[in-house]
């Protein structure tokens, strides 16, 4: 009796919508980590392994956010922005006296007003997504020019130490903080989407957005809240470079939009609306890293690294593309048996 | 009474216009590879000084938010179509903005280079002679392992990227540095100088078991700096630029040695050349060397 449980449970994970692209990357990034350790055997020291799970972090709390925007069938072009501005607005407060954590609550408010705004732009508004968030990321850029009337910060000093040690350089457990702070808003995301109705909105929004209007659902709410999250994570993530470089830096945070849709859409999350899950964005932003990491470690020219990246990331889209086609003939073929399934 | 009163103001008119022509102010246009990095902020910054002392000078600034060929052509174009005099240029690469300035010059504007020349000839050059101060770097480097006992290992080179002159030719002389040497330069990883990417750069060095570290800029310096300092030590750092962070990353020992540019010597002095060759002097010379500083915990 015990065994069939078992066997129905796991069954049930695998039937879960999305699954199969991650399982597809899963095994692509197991390979790839046997690749490089081969390549390099500094690869698979504890030491690398600890660098290389912070370094995967940051690429994976943007992919959260990009992938709750991605499913709502959107887009957030001001992820890289809203990283650099929280980076100087934190630094500079710091810099200025102002109490880290007094200072760490200003910038998340900051953000979140960013958040907002594309949401209301985009729900209320009907600007497409795209050329809302293009908008305000070069506002979020500006005001992170401008807030330290364009120089970098000097260094947070002494007083920022326990903020650097909270968001980058301190272990709990054996484990780098960034990864826990990864780990724990990864839990609450993966829960909010999996488990209650926003997340259900989130997704019905993103698949058909005419029928969830009818059946009720609060678009701009939906909408925003999915920004919302996407400020949240870009904050948290310029506050963890403000803590590695215990300085502000104006050109924090540039291309970071592009690596959380790389890294969602590697994991199964689809750019069109609707699919995806947060599991996936793990896998891909693991892939990213291991990427980066790996590839430096085989000494591998910088034009060889670039190529290889864009190569696997349009294989991944491919695969998907490919399976989901496959899967939608199969079932055009057993609806209507008998008739050619066309091409 | 009437005509001799028209002919008075007439006169003072022409008094007054012979002597705006002889004390005209001079638009001059500064340009550079991009708004953010400090090292522009502090050209910018010299330029506007000696702008202000100088008195004659329409000053300003402009430059794309980031490095761009196409974007820098345009703003050539932009400072010859608003009346420029002169342009002092940070020319993205030495032949990415040439047709530009063929007709900035055409057009009568005098070019100075700040920082990086184009191959168009131009009334002066003002630089850091990048890989002489790559070299020095390098020989610091060097003469810091060796008298710890070390004469090989592995090193790192943590660069900005491959199309940015000045730091291509800082890294060529640092390598040029350890060219007879049994030390092992790393394949260079570029981190196009933030502070954040570049540190992880060299944290991966250090796992691979590098003796030394050399950051190509600021940015770059800044990531070799925090990476050393994350390790404990062991592995000796050498970098490019000053900054308060760098220097508290030198006074705490992460960091040995930084070449120290003077990009606010290139602006002031480049904005004086400009001014001085368009009231018809002639310049001492056509390139100026603004040098570097090796600064340590010594001197700081």
């Amino acid at each position: 009796m015990k065994n069939r449980e078992k066997r129905g449970y796991i069954k049930r994970i695998l039937a879960k919508r999305g699954m199969g692209q991650v399982i597809t990357v899963t095994i692509g990034l197991i390979a790839m980590v046997v690749v490089f350790s081969f390549l390099n055997p500094f690869f698979l020291t504890s030491r690398n392994i600890s660098n290389l799970l912070r370094q995967i972090a940051p690429t994976l709390i943007t992919g959260i956010g990009q992938s709750y925007v991605l499913i709502t069938g959107n887009i957030d072009l001001s992820i890289g922005s809203v990283v650099g501005m929280s980076c100087m607005m934190s630094a500079t407060l710091m810099t200025k006296g102002v109490n880290p954590w007094a200072a760490v609550a200003i910038t998340y408010v900051a953000a979140l007003a960013m958040g907002f705004l594309n949401g209301q732009l985009i729900s209320k508004a009907k600007l497409p997504a795209f050329i809302a968030t293009l908008g305000t990321m070069t506002i979020a850029r500006g005001i992170a020019q401008i807030v330290n009337n364009n120089y970098n910060t000097d260094s947070i000093g002494k007083a920022g130490e326990g903020f650097m040690n909270f968001f980058y350089y301190g272990k709990t457990f054996g484990l780098y903080n960034t990864i826990w702070i990864a780990f724990v808003l990864w839990l609450i995301f993966n829960f909010i989407l999996s488990q209650t109705r926003t997340g259900r909105h989130l997704y019905a929004v993103g698949s058909n957005i005419h029928a969830a209007h009818l059946s009720g659902v609060n678009i701009p709410a939906t909408i925003t809240k999915a920004y919302l999250v996407s400020a949240f994570c870009s904050c948290t993530v310029g506050l963890i470079t403000t803590a590695i470089s215990g300085m502000g830096t104006m050109d924090a945070g540039t291309s970071y939009e592009l690596y959380a849709v790389a890294a969602s859409v590697i994991g199964g999350v689809s750019t069109l609306g609707g699919q995806g899950i947060l599991l996936g964005t793990v896998i891909g932003a693991a892939i990213w890293g291991v990427l980066q990491n790996g590839l430096q470690f085989a000494g591998a020219p910088v034009a060889i690294r670039n190529i290889v990246i864009g190569v696997i990331v349009i294989i991944t889209v491919l695969l998907d593309i490919v399976v989901r086609y496959n899967k939608k003939a199969g079932r055009r073929q057993a609806a209507a048996p008998g008739t050619q399934a066309s091409v | 009474m009437k005509r001799f009163a028209v002919v008075l103001l007439l006169g003072m008119f022409v008094l007054a216009s012979a002597g705006m022509a002889s004390a005209r102010d001079w638009r001059i246009f500064l340009i550079t590879m991009d708004q953010m990095d400090q090292h522009w902020v502090t050209v910018d910054a010299g330029a506007r000084k000696a702008a202000e002392e100088l008195g004659n000078v329409i000053y300003q600034w402009m430059a794309p938010d980031v490095k761009d060929d196409a974007k820098q052509i345009e703003m050539i174009n932009n400072a010859v179509a608003a009346g420029a005099d002169a342009i002092l240029l940070a020319a993205n690469g030495p032949t990415a903005v040439i047709a530009a300035l063929r007709e900035a010059a055409a057009a009568g504007v005098k070019i100075i280079y700040v920082d990086s020349p184009a191959d168009f000839p131009a009334e002066q050059t003002l630089a850091t002679d990048n890989e002489a101060a790559g070299r020095t770097a390098g020989e610091t480097l060097r003469k810091a392992l060796e008298e710890k006992g070390i004469t090989s290992g592995k090193i790192g080179i943590v660069n900005v990227n491959a199309a940015t002159m000045s730091t291509v030719l800082r890294e060529r002389g640092f390598r040029a540095a350890f060219a007879d040497s049994s030390f092992e330069i790393l394949e260079t990883q570029y981190g196009e100088g933030d502070a954040a990417k570049s540190k992880e750069i060299a944290a991966n060095y250090i796992t691979q078991g590098v003796v030394g570290i050399f950051g190509a800029n600021e940015g770059s310096t800044v990531g070799v700096g925090n990476a050393i300092r994350e390790a404990g030590g062991g592995v000796i750092g050498v970098g490019f630029d000053k900054s308060n962070t760098i220097l508290q990353l030198i006074r705490d020992g992460h960091l040995l040695a930084v070449m120290a540019q003077n990009p606010d010597v290139m602006g002031y002095e480049g904005m004086k050349s400009a001014v001085a060759v368009l009231e018809g002097k002639t310049l001492d010379a056509e390139y100026v060397d603004t040098g570097v500083s090796v600064l340590t915990k010594d001197n700081i």
